[in-house]
């Protein structure tokens, strides 16, 4: 799982960050598209998940590279009706890990083990002619059930050219934003790739930043030419897990559909590899909680820039990714003259960017900063149950170092620490309830060891 | 000298093997081979079969035969390199003969890579001296008996002319450990090392 940055209320200082966690996304490469492929992790992994050039052309092609003995099927015009591996291509992923707070959340322990942080079987590869399916089925210890995570199916087709041009075209059935994507330096599959269920996470984030992950539909339609510009749109629909049809008591759920984009430009010379891009979302989304789901919306429209960089040779790989993103928040469902937010509209920005270095694929790290700021809004970013305090504010600052380590490319051991230098708009008192509980105390050091086979 | 007699003995018998390749494949054999060449081979060796990236070998203008030959010996993994497991056992194990044998006559009639600039000019001329010439005390016949003054290739040993220096030098090392197992490679490369390794792949990088 990794550092989450949802949007919500305060619910108490610890159940919060907890919360938070839980309801995060996770990143993960598959030894299933090795098996399939017959290819190592290297040929579409840096070092996984981070995604070469060669694994954002399998991932746009449909995951339809195949290398195992297929069942098939035509029709009288030699059309492919079938075309299914004979033995399906699967994979299990484990991560174990211990958390050590810099000062324990109020009336717990630290030093958190989680045996497993996370079990997850993935099916992952070609479903169909032109058809290939990412879908990943988690048990998380902090949520103590198994439940959908990541999910990305799609079909695509190329269209080349006899001097080289090619045009690749497909449409991904999807439930989470950005999950689809090519590049490292977009939300679902963006650094931290692995983060601690035990240590609060960033309080306050963008919609399209993860917040929706596995509780929506998408269904977007794309075009990769010349593998080099991507561009992709779409819409999504809330399909909230635990309740159908949906009612007053769901929290958070769109109304109609949430229009997608996506535009990005990928160039290869020599040893590298640089993409810019632009993606954003726009969610109309009715508060619920208790509140029907008709009537006025909370919008939230989300625009973001990103970019990455990637050098890669046997010994010396490096790679840098950023984002910004930034939202306008329009909370005409919530704000009730003051109620439900103190302002009617909100701004929030987040930025985050990271550098990692590999020598052999065995030996690496990454460095990094993020940093949210925003608008302060007394009711929603104060924690709840406490008196609305003017000088709330969704401010949160910090880096990110780790240290990893892989003795086989399936297995990697990463030593994360995550410093916090503001938390919830302040430096001290983090918790407003005059505790003294400080941003610092927030800090951690995460050990994980994380399993794919 | 014996050496390099033993060596030249055995490109003449390999060139014989080889040479048992190389009839014209068929148009629809051909027509998948230009789409797989495209959609698939072309995203490590560019889509023209000339790469971007160095790690990746240039195709484009490459011995036909050379090209079918490697293709079955990654298919049949008697190709042990370590990019071969990684990357060509996988992508070759589905090919037939007929698409094998289409993909290498494509490629084989492309025009080759154009030679990088140089930027290191003695290291070239050195490189050059070598590659001509050879360095008869160290075992090291001269290279261009087999892959020709130009570096085109001769027959079916293969074009070095504008290959990737990053490419070549990983070879040469293939060859000397012996991970890819060509006993005429091996003698070689076993003589040729550091400096003067580095010189040849220079001056064959920037050979059109």
């Amino acid at each position: 799982m990794k550092i989450t940055l949802m949007r919500t209320k305060w619910l108490t200082g610890a159940l919060a960050t907890l919360a938070l966690a839980l309801l995060s996304t996770s990143a993960q490469a598959v030894p299933s598209f090795a098996r399939q492929t017959g290819m190592a992790c290297e040929a579409c992994h840096t070092v996984w998940p981070e995604l070469t050039h060669f694994g954002r052309v399998f991932k746009a092609n449909g995951y339809i590279l195949d290398n195992l003995k297929q069942v098939r099927g035509v029709s009288q015009r030699k059309d492919e009706l079938l075309s299914l591996a004979t033995l399906p291509p699967l994979s299990m992923m484990v991560q174990i890990s211990d958390t050590q707070l810099a000062k324990p959340l109020p009336d717990t322990q630290n030093g958190s083990v989680a045996f497993p942080q996370q079990i997850s079987l993935f099916y992952a590869g070609k479903i169909a002619p032109h058809g290939g399916a990412f879908i990943q089925l988690t048990y998380a210890h902090d949520s103590g059930g198994i439940q959908i995570d990541n999910a990305d199916i799609r079909f695509a087709d190329i269209l080349t050219t006899e001097t080289g041009h090619s045009l690749v075209y497909g449409v991904s059935l999807n439930n989470n934003p950005t999950v689809q994507d090519l590049f490292n330096s977009t939300p679902a599959f963006g650094f931290p790739y692995a983060g601690s269920s035990a240590a609060p996470g960033i309080p306050f984030g963008a919609q399209i930043d993860g917040a929706l992950g596995q509780n929506v539909a998408g269904l977007t339609g794309y075009v990769y030419l010349n593998e080099s510009l991507y561009a992709e749109a779409g819409f999504y629909r809330s399909a909230q897990q635990r309740s159908l049809p949906l009612d007053s008591s769901a929290a958070g759920v769109l109304s109609g559909l949430a229009p997608y984009w996506r535009l990005a430009y990928e160039h290869s010379w020599d040893r590298h590899n640089l993409s810019a891009g632009v993606y954003g979302a726009t969610f109309k989304l009715f508060p619920g909680n208790g509140s029907a789901l008709t009537g006025p919306t909370d919008t939230y429209k989300d625009v973001a820039e990103d970019l990455q960089y990637q050098f890669t040779a046997d010994n010396h790989l490096f790679s840098l990714q950023a984002t910004r993103i930034s939202e306008n928040a329009s909370l005409d469902a919530t704000y009730q003259d003051g109620v439900g937010s103190s302002n009617l509209k909100n701004k929030l920005t987040t930025t985050r960017a990271f550098a990692t270095y590999y020598y052999k694929r065995r030996f690496g790290g990454t460095a990094g900063v993020f940093q949210t700021t925003g608008t302060g809004d007394a009711i929603l970013h104060t924690p709840a149950g406490l008196e609305p305090d003017p000088t709330a504010s969704p401010d949160t600052t910090g880096w990110i170092a780790e240290l990893n380590y892989l003795p086989w490319m399936n297995t990697k051991f990463s030593l994360q620490y995550t410093a916090f230098s503001k938390y919830n708009g302040r430096t001290n008192d983090i918790q407003y309830d005059g505790t003294g509980r400080s941003a610092s105390d927030n800090n951690s050091l995460y050990l994980v060891a994380w399993f794919a086979f | 000298m014996k050496t390099i007699i033993r060596s030249l003995l055995a490109c003449a018998c390999l060139s014989t093997a080889l040479a048992a390749y190389g009839e014209d494949p068929a148009p629809e054999a051909l027509a998948l081979a230009k789409r797989v060449a495209i959609t698939t081979c072309g995203t490590c060796h560019g889509v023209q079969g000339v790469s971007a990236q160095p790690k990746f070998p240039n195709l484009a203008g490459q011995s036909e035969n050379y090209l079918a030959a490697q293709l079955k010996a990654f298919r049949s993994q008697t190709r042990g390199d370590a990019d071969a497991l990684a990357y060509m056992w996988g992508m070759a194990a589905p090919l037939d003969d007929d698409t094998i044998q289409a993909l290498s006559a494509l490629y084989a009639s492309k025009p080759g890579a154009a030679g990088s600039r140089v930027t290191d000019p003695a290291l070239v001329a050195r490189g050059q001296s070598l590659y001509l010439e050879g360095k008869l005390d160290q075992g090291v016949p001269a290279c261009a008996a087999c892959h020709g003054p130009d570096g085109h290739g001769i027959a079916d040993f293969p074009r070095l002319a504008g290959q990737h220096a990053q490419y070549l030098l990983k070879q040469l090392d293939s060859f000397q450990t012996n991970m890819r197992n060509v006993a005429v490679m091996h003698g070689v490369a076993s003589g040729l090392k550091g400096s003067d390794a580095e010189a040849v792949a220079a001056y064959l990088e920037s050979l059109p």
